[in-house]
Protein backbone atom coordinates (compact mmCIF):
# COMPACT_ATOMS: atom_id res chain seq x y z
CA UNK A 1 0.00 0.00 0.00
CA UNK A 2 2.89 2.44 0.67
CA UNK A 3 4.41 1.74 -2.35
CA UNK A 4 1.87 2.71 -4.40
CA UNK A 5 1.10 5.96 -2.48
CA UNK A 6 5.03 7.21 -3.37
CA UNK A 7 5.07 8.28 -6.55
CA UNK A 8 8.53 8.45 -6.79
CA UNK A 9 8.87 5.06 -5.39
CA UNK A 10 7.15 3.99 -8.58
CA UNK A 11 8.96 5.78 -10.92
CA UNK A 12 12.44 4.59 -9.52
CA UNK A 13 10.53 0.70 -9.77
CA UNK A 14 10.08 1.49 -13.44
CA UNK A 15 13.03 3.34 -14.47
CA UNK A 16 15.97 1.41 -12.06
CA UNK A 17 15.01 -2.12 -13.50
CA UNK A 18 15.31 -1.22 -17.57
CA UNK A 19 18.02 1.30 -16.88
CA UNK A 20 19.96 -1.62 -14.62
CA UNK A 21 19.70 -4.02 -17.27
CA UNK A 22 21.05 -1.59 -20.32
CA UNK A 23 23.82 -0.63 -18.58
CA UNK A 24 24.74 -4.25 -17.54
CA UNK A 25 24.66 -4.85 -20.91
CA UNK A 26 26.71 -2.04 -22.23
CA UNK A 27 28.86 -1.85 -19.31
CA UNK A 28 29.68 -5.01 -18.34
CA UNK A 29 30.68 -6.31 -15.16
CA UNK A 30 34.62 -4.34 -15.30
CA UNK A 31 32.85 -1.61 -13.36
CA UNK A 32 31.41 -3.80 -10.70
CA UNK A 33 27.67 -4.92 -10.26
CA UNK A 34 25.22 -1.92 -10.33
CA UNK A 35 23.45 -0.20 -7.15
CA UNK A 36 22.17 2.81 -6.83
CA UNK A 37 22.92 6.36 -5.32
CA UNK A 38 20.02 8.02 -3.88
CA UNK A 39 17.57 7.49 -7.33
CA UNK A 40 20.97 7.19 -9.93
CA UNK A 41 22.59 3.92 -10.91
CA UNK A 42 26.16 3.85 -10.26
CA UNK A 43 28.33 1.05 -9.28
CA UNK A 44 29.41 -0.19 -6.06
CA UNK A 45 32.97 1.79 -6.05
CA UNK A 46 31.58 4.76 -7.63
CA UNK A 47 28.70 4.65 -4.57
CA UNK A 48 30.94 4.11 -1.65
CA UNK A 49 33.14 7.22 -2.96
CA UNK A 50 29.42 9.43 -3.21
CA UNK A 51 28.49 8.51 0.32
CA UNK A 52 31.91 9.00 1.55
CA UNK A 53 31.78 12.58 -0.09
CA UNK A 54 28.35 13.39 1.11
CA UNK A 55 29.45 12.65 4.77
CA UNK A 56 32.82 14.37 4.25
CA UNK A 57 31.11 17.30 3.54
CA UNK A 58 28.14 17.73 6.00
CA UNK A 59 30.35 16.14 9.04
CA UNK A 60 31.05 19.72 10.66
CA UNK A 61 26.96 20.64 10.48
CA UNK A 62 25.49 17.17 10.57
CA UNK A 63 24.25 17.58 14.39
CA UNK A 64 23.02 21.41 13.27
CA UNK A 65 21.21 20.04 9.82
CA UNK A 66 19.79 16.53 12.57
CA UNK A 67 18.07 19.70 14.67
CA UNK A 68 16.71 21.37 11.32
CA UNK A 69 15.54 18.91 9.73
CA UNK A 70 13.48 16.86 12.40
CA UNK A 71 12.74 19.76 14.51
CA UNK A 72 14.80 17.98 16.77
CA UNK A 73 12.89 14.96 17.04
CA UNK A 74 15.98 12.90 15.82
CA UNK A 75 17.14 13.28 19.84
CA UNK A 76 13.63 11.95 20.66
CA UNK A 77 14.09 8.82 18.58
CA UNK A 78 17.58 8.11 20.07
CA UNK A 79 17.09 8.21 23.65
CA UNK A 80 13.91 6.11 22.96
CA UNK A 81 16.73 3.68 21.38
CA UNK A 82 19.06 3.87 23.98
CA UNK A 83 15.61 3.13 26.68
CA UNK A 84 15.02 -0.29 24.49
CA UNK A 85 18.71 -1.29 24.66
CA UNK A 86 18.05 -1.06 29.04
CA UNK A 87 22.05 -1.62 29.04
CA UNK A 88 23.19 -2.69 32.63
CA UNK A 89 26.82 -2.03 33.73
CA UNK A 90 29.14 -4.34 32.63
CA UNK A 91 27.38 -3.86 28.77
CA UNK A 92 29.63 -3.97 25.52
CA UNK A 93 28.75 -1.88 22.93
CA UNK A 94 29.69 -1.35 19.34
CA UNK A 95 28.01 1.42 17.46
CA UNK A 96 28.88 1.00 14.15
CA UNK A 97 28.26 4.36 11.95
CA UNK A 98 28.02 6.21 15.05
CA UNK A 99 30.21 8.99 13.50
CA UNK A 100 29.42 12.11 15.77
CA UNK A 101 29.30 9.87 18.55
CA UNK A 102 24.99 10.73 19.66
CA UNK A 103 24.18 6.57 20.72
CA UNK A 104 27.31 6.29 22.44
CA UNK A 105 26.89 9.17 25.00
CA UNK A 106 23.42 8.57 25.21
CA UNK A 107 24.78 4.91 26.45
CA UNK A 108 27.00 6.13 28.68
CA UNK A 109 24.94 8.46 30.24
CA UNK A 110 22.18 5.46 30.84
CA UNK A 111 24.63 2.92 32.38
CA UNK A 112 26.63 5.61 34.70
CA UNK A 113 22.94 6.41 35.65
CA UNK A 114 21.75 2.74 36.48
CA UNK A 115 25.06 2.73 37.95
CA UNK A 116 24.47 5.73 40.56
CA UNK A 117 21.13 4.11 40.90
CA UNK A 118 22.07 0.74 42.27
CA UNK A 119 24.74 2.09 44.50
CA UNK A 120 22.33 4.24 46.53
CA UNK A 121 20.02 1.22 46.27
CA UNK A 122 22.73 -0.78 48.28
CA UNK A 123 23.13 1.99 50.57
CA UNK A 124 19.31 1.98 51.55
CA UNK A 125 18.80 -1.67 52.14
CA UNK A 126 21.59 -1.75 54.55
CA UNK A 127 23.69 -4.35 52.00
CA UNK A 128 27.41 -5.30 52.77
CA UNK A 129 29.03 -2.59 51.33
CA UNK A 130 33.33 -2.74 51.70
CA UNK A 131 34.53 0.42 53.14
CA UNK A 132 35.59 1.10 49.40
CA UNK A 133 32.87 1.02 47.98
CA UNK A 134 30.89 3.05 50.42
CA UNK A 135 33.90 5.25 50.42
CA UNK A 136 33.30 5.63 46.59
CA UNK A 137 30.01 6.24 47.01
CA UNK A 138 30.47 9.28 48.73
CA UNK A 139 33.26 10.20 46.29
CA UNK A 140 32.86 11.94 42.43
CA UNK A 141 35.31 9.50 41.64
CA UNK A 142 34.40 8.56 38.36
CA UNK A 143 36.71 5.16 37.86
CA UNK A 144 33.90 2.72 38.72
CA UNK A 145 31.26 5.06 37.83
CA UNK A 146 30.31 2.90 34.17
CA UNK A 147 30.61 -0.66 36.05
CA UNK A 148 33.29 -1.84 32.73
CA UNK A 149 30.76 -0.55 30.16
CA UNK A 150 32.47 -0.11 27.24
CA UNK A 151 31.25 1.31 23.09
CA UNK A 152 33.32 1.24 20.49
CA UNK A 153 32.31 3.75 17.98
CA UNK A 154 32.97 2.55 15.16
CA UNK A 155 32.86 4.69 11.49
CA UNK A 156 34.50 4.55 8.06
CA UNK A 157 34.55 8.32 7.52
CA UNK A 158 37.32 9.74 8.88
CA UNK A 159 35.69 13.59 9.20
CA UNK A 160 32.74 11.91 10.94
CA UNK A 161 34.92 10.03 13.92
CA UNK A 162 36.71 13.98 13.90
CA UNK A 163 33.94 15.92 14.99
CA UNK A 164 32.40 12.88 17.14
CA UNK A 165 35.87 12.84 18.79
CA UNK A 166 36.14 16.83 19.56
CA UNK A 167 32.17 16.53 20.93
CA UNK A 168 33.22 13.63 23.27
CA UNK A 169 36.20 16.46 24.41
CA UNK A 170 33.97 19.02 24.84
CA UNK A 171 31.16 17.30 26.90
CA UNK A 172 33.64 15.84 28.75
CA UNK A 173 33.17 12.10 27.55
CA UNK A 174 36.43 10.01 27.60
CA UNK A 175 36.20 6.85 30.24
CA UNK A 176 34.74 3.46 28.33
CA UNK A 177 34.57 5.00 24.84
CA UNK A 178 36.90 4.45 21.75
CA UNK A 179 36.86 5.57 18.33
CA UNK A 180 37.74 3.03 15.10
CA UNK A 181 37.98 3.78 11.72
CA UNK A 182 36.19 0.80 10.13
CA UNK A 183 33.74 -0.18 7.11
CA UNK A 184 30.33 -2.05 8.53
CA UNK A 185 30.76 -4.50 5.87
CA UNK A 186 34.47 -5.66 6.99
CA UNK A 187 34.59 -5.32 10.54
CA UNK A 188 38.24 -5.34 12.21
CA UNK A 189 36.42 -7.25 15.48
CA UNK A 190 36.81 -10.93 16.60
CA UNK A 191 33.94 -12.75 16.89
CA UNK A 192 31.59 -12.71 19.34
CA UNK A 193 32.72 -9.96 21.19
CA UNK A 194 29.98 -7.18 22.12
CA UNK A 195 26.64 -7.64 23.78
CA UNK A 196 24.89 -5.27 21.61
CA UNK A 197 25.58 -4.02 18.08
CA UNK A 198 23.74 -0.86 16.97
CA UNK A 199 24.06 1.30 13.81
CA UNK A 200 21.62 4.67 13.99
CA UNK A 201 20.81 5.97 10.62
CA UNK A 202 23.60 4.16 9.14
CA UNK A 203 22.90 1.25 7.26
CA UNK A 204 21.14 2.77 4.15
CA UNK A 205 24.38 4.41 3.40
CA UNK A 206 26.14 0.58 3.40
CA UNK A 207 26.91 -0.33 -0.10
CA UNK A 208 26.18 -3.84 0.85
CA UNK A 209 23.54 -4.23 3.43
CA UNK A 210 23.76 -8.40 3.51
CA UNK A 211 27.35 -7.94 4.12
CA UNK A 212 27.06 -5.23 7.53
CA UNK A 213 24.15 -7.93 8.61
CA UNK A 214 26.60 -10.92 8.63
CA UNK A 215 29.33 -9.01 10.45
CA UNK A 216 27.07 -7.47 12.99
CA UNK A 217 26.09 -11.14 13.75
CA UNK A 218 29.41 -12.87 13.76
CA UNK A 219 30.90 -10.34 16.50
CA UNK A 220 27.94 -10.10 18.75
CA UNK A 221 28.36 -12.53 21.61
CA UNK A 222 25.76 -15.33 21.65
CA UNK A 223 22.82 -13.69 23.41
CA UNK A 224 23.60 -11.10 22.19
CA UNK A 225 21.10 -7.99 20.51
CA UNK A 226 21.05 -5.99 17.08
CA UNK A 227 19.61 -2.82 16.67
CA UNK A 228 19.14 -0.91 13.73
CA UNK A 229 17.37 2.74 13.78
CA UNK A 230 16.62 3.60 10.10
CA UNK A 231 14.23 6.12 8.52
CA UNK A 232 11.02 3.11 7.26
CA UNK A 233 8.05 3.44 5.41
CA UNK A 234 5.25 5.71 6.56
CA UNK A 235 1.99 3.79 6.85
CA UNK A 236 -0.77 6.66 6.87
CA UNK A 237 -1.33 8.00 3.37
CA UNK A 238 -2.06 11.77 4.25
CA UNK A 239 1.15 11.57 6.58
CA UNK A 240 2.70 10.09 3.96
CA UNK A 241 1.79 12.81 1.04
CA UNK A 242 2.70 15.32 3.97
CA UNK A 243 6.30 13.52 4.52
CA UNK A 244 7.11 13.35 0.80
CA UNK A 245 6.60 17.37 0.36
CA UNK A 246 8.63 18.08 3.23
CA UNK A 247 11.23 15.51 2.13
CA UNK A 248 11.45 16.72 -1.32
CA UNK A 249 10.81 20.13 -0.98
CA UNK A 250 12.20 21.77 2.73
CA UNK A 251 15.15 19.49 3.10
CA UNK A 252 17.24 20.40 0.51
CA UNK A 253 16.56 23.66 0.75
CA UNK A 254 17.35 23.59 4.40
CA UNK A 255 20.64 21.80 3.06
CA UNK A 256 21.43 24.73 0.85
CA UNK A 257 20.71 27.34 3.52
CA UNK A 258 22.21 25.58 6.72
CA UNK A 259 25.41 23.62 5.28
CA UNK A 260 25.61 25.19 1.77
CA UNK A 261 25.03 21.70 -0.04
CA UNK A 262 21.93 21.30 -1.67
CA UNK A 263 23.36 18.10 -3.13
CA UNK A 264 24.37 15.78 -0.13
CA UNK A 265 20.55 16.48 1.56
CA UNK A 266 18.98 15.37 -1.76
CA UNK A 267 20.82 12.31 -1.67
CA UNK A 268 19.88 11.85 2.44
CA UNK A 269 16.33 12.11 1.21
CA UNK A 270 16.37 9.80 -2.33
CA UNK A 271 18.34 7.12 -0.13
CA UNK A 272 15.96 7.29 2.69
CA UNK A 273 12.30 6.11 -0.05
CA UNK A 274 15.43 3.80 -1.61
CA UNK A 275 15.91 1.87 1.74
CA UNK A 276 13.61 -1.48 2.29
CA UNK A 277 10.41 -1.34 3.90
CA UNK A 278 10.08 -2.40 7.49
CA UNK A 279 8.86 -6.36 6.58
CA UNK A 280 11.71 -6.35 3.79
CA UNK A 281 14.64 -5.71 6.01
CA UNK A 282 13.01 -7.93 9.20
CA UNK A 283 13.40 -10.69 6.29
CA UNK A 284 17.24 -9.52 5.79
CA UNK A 285 18.23 -9.41 9.50
CA UNK A 286 16.97 -13.03 9.80
CA UNK A 287 18.56 -13.97 7.05
CA UNK A 288 21.78 -13.14 8.43
CA UNK A 289 21.14 -15.74 11.22
CA UNK A 290 19.16 -13.33 13.42
CA UNK A 291 16.55 -14.73 15.65
CA UNK A 292 13.61 -12.92 17.07
CA UNK A 293 13.55 -10.65 14.97
CA UNK A 294 10.98 -7.71 15.07
CA UNK A 295 10.64 -3.72 14.79
CA UNK A 296 8.97 -1.02 16.47
CA UNK A 297 7.15 1.69 14.58
CA UNK A 298 7.97 5.44 15.74
CA UNK A 299 6.07 8.57 14.28
CA UNK A 300 4.12 6.03 12.23
CA UNK A 301 6.61 4.45 10.39
CA UNK A 302 8.64 7.77 9.64
CA UNK A 303 11.34 5.60 11.62
CA UNK A 304 11.76 2.11 12.76
CA UNK A 305 13.83 0.21 14.99
CA UNK A 306 14.20 -3.18 14.11
CA UNK A 307 15.82 -5.61 16.75
CA UNK A 308 16.95 -9.28 16.38
CA UNK A 309 19.18 -11.78 19.03
CA UNK A 310 22.25 -13.95 17.89
CA UNK A 311 21.41 -16.95 19.25
CA UNK B 1 39.09 -15.39 1.00
CA UNK B 2 37.45 -13.46 -1.94
CA UNK B 3 37.95 -10.59 0.55
CA UNK B 4 41.29 -11.16 1.44
CA UNK B 5 42.62 -11.80 -2.42
CA UNK B 6 40.81 -8.33 -2.93
CA UNK B 7 42.72 -7.09 0.21
CA UNK B 8 45.78 -8.06 -0.85
CA UNK B 9 45.68 -6.69 -4.38
CA UNK B 10 44.78 -3.61 -2.97
CA UNK B 11 48.13 -3.56 -0.28
CA UNK B 12 50.32 -4.93 -3.37
CA UNK B 13 49.08 -1.85 -5.48
CA UNK B 14 49.97 0.62 -2.89
CA UNK B 15 53.20 -1.21 -1.62
CA UNK B 16 54.40 -0.80 -5.34
CA UNK B 17 54.10 3.02 -5.00
CA UNK B 18 56.45 2.85 -1.96
CA UNK B 19 54.78 3.04 1.25
CA UNK B 20 57.44 3.99 3.98
CA UNK B 21 55.35 3.92 7.05
CA UNK B 22 55.88 6.40 9.94
CA UNK B 23 59.30 7.55 11.44
CA UNK B 24 59.92 5.22 14.67
CA UNK B 25 60.43 7.68 17.30
CA UNK B 26 58.72 9.82 19.73
CA UNK B 27 54.85 9.25 19.31
CA UNK B 28 52.56 11.77 21.34
CA UNK B 29 50.16 10.29 24.30
CA UNK B 30 47.33 11.12 22.36
CA UNK B 31 48.14 9.55 19.32
CA UNK B 32 48.57 6.74 21.27
CA UNK B 33 46.34 3.58 20.33
CA UNK B 34 43.96 3.06 23.45
CA UNK B 35 45.06 -0.52 25.02
CA UNK B 36 41.57 -1.45 25.58
CA UNK B 37 40.58 -1.65 21.77
CA UNK B 38 43.35 -4.61 21.48
CA UNK B 39 40.98 -7.08 23.22
CA UNK B 40 38.36 -6.18 20.37
CA UNK B 41 40.95 -5.48 17.53
CA UNK B 42 41.50 -8.13 14.27
CA UNK B 43 42.73 -7.78 10.96
CA UNK B 44 39.28 -6.61 8.29
CA UNK B 45 40.70 -9.28 5.90
CA UNK B 46 42.06 -12.17 8.17
CA UNK B 47 39.99 -11.54 11.16
CA UNK B 48 43.47 -12.47 12.99
CA UNK B 49 44.99 -11.31 15.54
CA UNK B 50 47.08 -8.10 15.05
CA UNK B 51 50.55 -6.64 17.35
CA UNK B 52 50.83 -3.00 18.09
CA UNK B 53 53.75 -1.58 17.62
CA UNK B 54 54.17 1.43 19.86
CA UNK B 55 57.12 2.73 17.86
CA UNK B 56 55.17 3.31 15.01
CA UNK B 57 52.30 3.66 15.77
CA UNK B 58 50.85 0.59 13.81
CA UNK B 59 49.02 -2.34 14.50
CA UNK B 60 50.24 -5.04 12.44
CA UNK B 61 49.07 -8.48 10.75
CA UNK B 62 52.20 -9.99 10.54
CA UNK B 63 51.13 -13.01 8.36
CA UNK B 64 49.45 -10.72 5.80
CA UNK B 65 52.78 -8.38 6.25
CA UNK B 66 50.57 -5.33 6.48
CA UNK B 67 50.73 -2.66 8.62
CA UNK B 68 47.03 -0.37 9.85
CA UNK B 69 48.33 3.21 11.13
CA UNK B 70 46.95 5.01 14.25
CA UNK B 71 46.34 8.32 13.85
CA UNK B 72 45.35 10.57 16.56
CA UNK B 73 44.59 7.94 19.05
CA UNK B 74 41.71 6.52 15.93
CA UNK B 75 42.86 3.37 14.46
CA UNK B 76 42.37 3.23 10.63
CA UNK B 77 41.31 -0.33 10.30
CA UNK B 78 40.29 0.23 6.32
CA UNK B 79 42.65 -1.98 4.18
CA UNK B 80 43.11 0.57 1.55
CA UNK B 81 45.00 2.54 3.73
CA UNK B 82 47.49 -0.50 5.07
CA UNK B 83 50.72 -0.27 4.09
CA UNK B 84 53.05 -3.25 3.68
CA UNK B 85 55.74 -4.08 5.81
CA UNK B 86 57.93 -6.07 3.76
CA UNK B 87 60.43 -5.72 1.42
CA UNK B 88 59.31 -8.65 -0.63
CA UNK B 89 55.19 -9.83 -1.05
CA UNK B 90 53.37 -11.02 1.77
CA UNK B 91 53.95 -14.43 3.63
CA UNK B 92 52.28 -17.53 1.38
CA UNK B 93 48.70 -16.96 2.97
CA UNK B 94 48.03 -14.48 0.59
CA UNK B 95 47.06 -15.21 -3.31
CA UNK B 96 48.78 -13.45 -6.15
CA UNK B 97 46.37 -11.65 -8.82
Amino acid sequence: AAAGLCPYRALLARRGGALRAFCGSVRGLAAGPETHFGFQTVTEAERREKIYRVFESVAKKYDVMNDSMTLGIHRVWKDILVHKMNPSPGTLLLDVAGGTGDIAFRFINYVRCVRERQLQQKIRHHQNLSWQEIAESYQEDKSKSLGDSQVVVCDINKEMLKVGKQKAQHLGYSEGLSWVLGNAEELPFDDDKFDVYTIAFGIRNVTRIDLALQEAYRVLKPGGRFLCLEFSQVSNSLLSRLYDLYSFQVIPVLGEVIAGDWKSYQYLVESIRRFPPQEEFKAMIEDAGFFKVDYQNLNSGIVAIHSGFKL
Amino acid sequence: GEAMLRGATVVLRRALSGGQGPEPGQVPGSARLEPSLLRFLVCPLSKRPLRYNEATNELINEELGIAYPVIDGIPNMIPEAARTTQKKPPAEGSKQP
